[in-house]
């Protein structure tokens, strides 16, 4: 016979595989959140740059550490999971925190957030807001002042600077902010998280693409219009409308891109829905009833603790378990 | 586009372009020929024949012992040269019947003779064929068919399904042979219609293969058959038994029971051609058809192949290995075993041989969980958790994770975005489940 007669490769089935990889769903997450990322630096200026060089630098830098101590899969250094920590953590701290603060959240967020569980995919919580949980904690002045963006766009006569972010406005001074300018980050805020446009678009991508699941983000940002809709209805003097709501603060961002975490939420469909519902639930109550003007960080935090219970609860049920009944002929 | 299909499940390339074409050609005869006794589910039979014997073309070489078991029958007439221990796809041994062919000898001898009276064949009489010509299930599973023909007292089956779904990528035997040989599948439909008074007869194709839908639905209104022909979506696993019968009749087999507790009844096309073969000319099932494929062999083809027959011997008629292969595989990609050398014979199970230049061979990262592979799972389990408990070592876990239902389909595997192999890791949990008795 021509050709080889042994030494083929032996391997388990299946022999074929999707071309999803762990670093191709990080990278695309990455390339979906690079608009907002370029914008944020227009809005608030170089200085936000520099939180972005310095938090990833530190991130990765704290990855490669742990991986060279302890771990033999070196991949998680460079398949981008680490530069979305750093990243997000950026997006939502305010821009004129110093670099030396930012690179100690990034730090907090690998190291505690994610290594000491045993690294990426076993994190409890999701690392980029265990940063941020740990900055506010430790440094609550310079994470509560806001500056003012620059003037991107001209909105017709709408004025977003005004002092506070729209939801402290709203809800320590009653001042409402127009739609307009929270949907193209003429307002306050974190850094990343208040272009709601460029977010909302990037999210929608990640949902075509599959990565982001629709439930979550639909049962998320659902509970939030409906919870606060309600409240609205009830007395439209003391509360803001629902849609202002959602496109206000980090609830965005939140939900596209943080609280969809896979590693942090639920992996059953069902899950999924569950999960969007609570942190919707959470946010609600904390921005209305609340002693904090924003609730996103600790409604996503909350329901992290919760996926694992979560999980085992909205486990799919065998196919042909003796609760689904079949047609028996 | 057709909506029939089952809930989850995955698209692999399908890489049926290849073969999809090729009109099933017959394998000149062999030199020699090594039998396996295993060659089905169940006990291994009971050689009947030794060194030195002489045998005949469709003599029964080897009886089956027991119930679940099959009778194995000389694919050519010759001399038995040895009895050897050699391993199966996959490492179990088995004795393979060494056979020096006599061409001569072989090719005087013909099969015309019905086995039974086709018009007024009744059950007893049908399974009693099946098992004389040692017909089991030839799309991958070998199940002896009279088996499953044959069902307990108290269970009626009212549904005959075949599966031509051939939802395997890169296979197209199955579809070769619906194309080419339509009219004997209705035969042997009508034969077991008889036999059985099914109320509905089912066959299930996905629509890739929009031809042979067609041309089965010709054949069924020629023949004026009660035979519903139905498309159903391309997706993997569409073939799957349980998946199948979901997606046909909307009947859930109860876990851990076979389709008979819902009345049903699937056979694999090649089986009902191999049907056809034992009632209209009294043919033990002694070849097959399969597909030879990939890009490391030089024609890639569809071949009727005499069971026994060398690997070597079955690429050679392909015009051999081309550039490096470097993985074969036996049966489809997604579920097929990988071979080490090609010293290995066609068997009754073998759907395919696929030979590969460059496989994916990627190296498991940590698990994101993602869930991908629980929303793919046709059987709605949670691979992961499986796959985790396999590698913590608590097998009684992974029984209570329902384990054991897992069919190693491998669209868990295949969507993995860490690659984790997790069917390899969930099989890993039922053997252990299965030898310690949990």
């Amino acid at each position: 016979m021509t050709g080889k007669k042994e030494g083929y490769i032996i391997t388990s089935s299946p022999h074929l595989f999707s071309p999803a990889s762990t670093s191709r769903i990080m990278y695309i997450v990455i390339a979906t959140l690079l608009p907002v990322v370029v914008f944020s630096i227009l809005l608030f200026g170089n200085k936000v740059l520099l939180l972005y060089v310095v938090s990833i630098a530190t991130a990765v830098a704290t990855e490669f550490v742990v991986k060279l101590f302890r771990g033999k899969d070196k991949r998680s250094i460079t398949d981008g999971s680490a530069v979305i920590t750093g990243l997000l953590l950026v997006m939502v701290v305010p821009p004129d925190l110093s670099p030396v603060f930012i690179a100690l959240g990034a730090f907090v967020a690998i190291f505690i957030g994610k290594e000491v569980f045993g690294g990426l995919g076993a994190n409890i919580f999701n690392p980029a807001l265990v940063g941020r949980a740990f900055l506010s904690a430790s440094y609550p002045v310079q994470m509560t002042s806001y500056s003012q963006p620059a003037t991107l766009f001209s909105l017709g006569g709408v004025d977003g600077a005004s002092g506070a972010t729209p939801l402290a406005a709203a809800r320590f001074e009653g001042i409402a902010t127009p739609l307009k300018a929270l949907l193209f980050g003429q307002v306050g805020g974190s850094i990343g998280e208040t272009f709601a446009l460029l977010i909302i678009i990037g999210g929608l991508v990640l949902i075509g693409l599959k990565i982001v699941d629709w439930r979550l983000v639909g049962g998320y940002l659902g509970t939030v219009f409906l919870f606060s809709g309600l409240f609205y209805l009830i007395d439209p003097s003391s509360y803001s409308p629902p849609l202002f709501h959602l496109l206000s603060g980090g609830l965005m961002l939140g939900a596209f891109y943080m609280a969809t975490d896979m590693a942090t939420s639920p992996f059953t469909r069902k899950g999924q829905v569950v999960f969007g519902f609570g942190a919707g639930i959470i946010v609600v109550i904390i921005r209305l009833f609340g002693g904090f003007p924003e609730g996103v960080m600790y409604s996503i935090l909350l329901m992290n603790s919760l996926t694992p219970l979560i999980n085992r609860y909205t486990l799919p049920k065998t196919f042909g378990s003796s609760r689904e009944k079949g047609v028996v002929a | 586009m057709s909506k029939i299909s089952f809930p989850h499940g995955v698209h692999p390339p399908e890489g049926k372009e290849l073969t999809a074409g090729s009109e099933i050609e017959a394998l000149p005869l062999p030199e020699r020929v090594m039998i396996p006794l295993s060659q089905h589910l169940g006990k291994p039979a009971k050689a009947l024949k030794g060194r030195g014997d002489s045998v005949e073309k469709g003599e029964m070489v080897g009886e089956a012992d027991g119930f679940i078991s099959a009778h194995v029958h000389s694919s050519v007439s010759g001399k038995v040269k040895k009895l050897h221990q050699l391993p199966l796809p996959g490492g179990r041994m088995s004795e393979y019947m060494e056979i020096e062919v006599d061409p001569e000898a072989t090719k005087a001898v013909q099969f015309n003779e019905p086995a039974l009276d086709t018009k007024t064949a009744d059950r007893e009489k049908v399974v009693e064929v099946l098992k004389a010509a040692g017909i089991v299930g030839m799309g991958g599973a070998t199940f002896p068919t009279n088996v499953k023909f044959s069902p307990p007292k108290g269970k009626h089956l009212d549904t005959l399904i075949i599966n031509g779904a051939e939802c395997e990528p890169y296979l197209t035997c199955d579809h070769r042979t619906m194309l080419e040989h339509s009219s004997e599948l209705m035969d042997a439909i009508k034969v077991l219609q008889t036999a059985f008074g099914f109320e509905q007869i089912l066959i299930g194709i996905e629509e890739n293969k929009r031809d042979a839908v067609q041309k089965l639905q010709a054949e069924v209104g020629a023949k004026e058959l009660p035979v519903e022909v139905v498309q159903t979506q391309v997706k993997y696993p569409q073939g799957a038994e349980k998946n199948l019968i979901y997606a046909l009749t909307g009947r859930i087999v109860p876990k851990g029971k076979l389709p008979l507790e819902v009345g049903v009844v699937v056979s694999n096309v090649q089986t009902l051609y191999a049907m056809y073969e034992a009632f209209f000319k009294r043919k033990p099932l002694i070849e097959r058809v399969l597909t030879v494929t990939g890009d490391a062999i030089t024609e890639p083809k569809n071949v009727r192949v005499p069971l026994g027959t060398s690997l070597e011997t079955l690429y050679d008629y392909c015009g051999g290995l081309k550039g490096e292969p470097q993985k074969m595989i036996a049966g489809g990609p997604m579920m097929g075993i990988a071979l080490p050398t090609v010293n290995y014979s066609v068997m009754k199970g073998s759907s395919g041989y696929l030979l590969f230049q460059e496989p994916a061979v990627p190296e498991e990262g940590p698990c994101i969980m993602c869930g991908r592979c629980v929303q793919v799972c046709p059987m709605y389990l949670a691979p992961l958790r499986i796959a985790a408990l396999a590698k913590a070592e608590k097998y009684a876990e992974a029984k209570e994770f329902d384990a054991t239902a897992c069919v190693e389909c491998g669209a868990c595997a295949f969507s993995c975005p860490a690659k984790i192999r997790l069917v390899a890791w969930i099989r890993y949990a039922k053997n252990f489940i299965n030898i310690r008795g949990l």
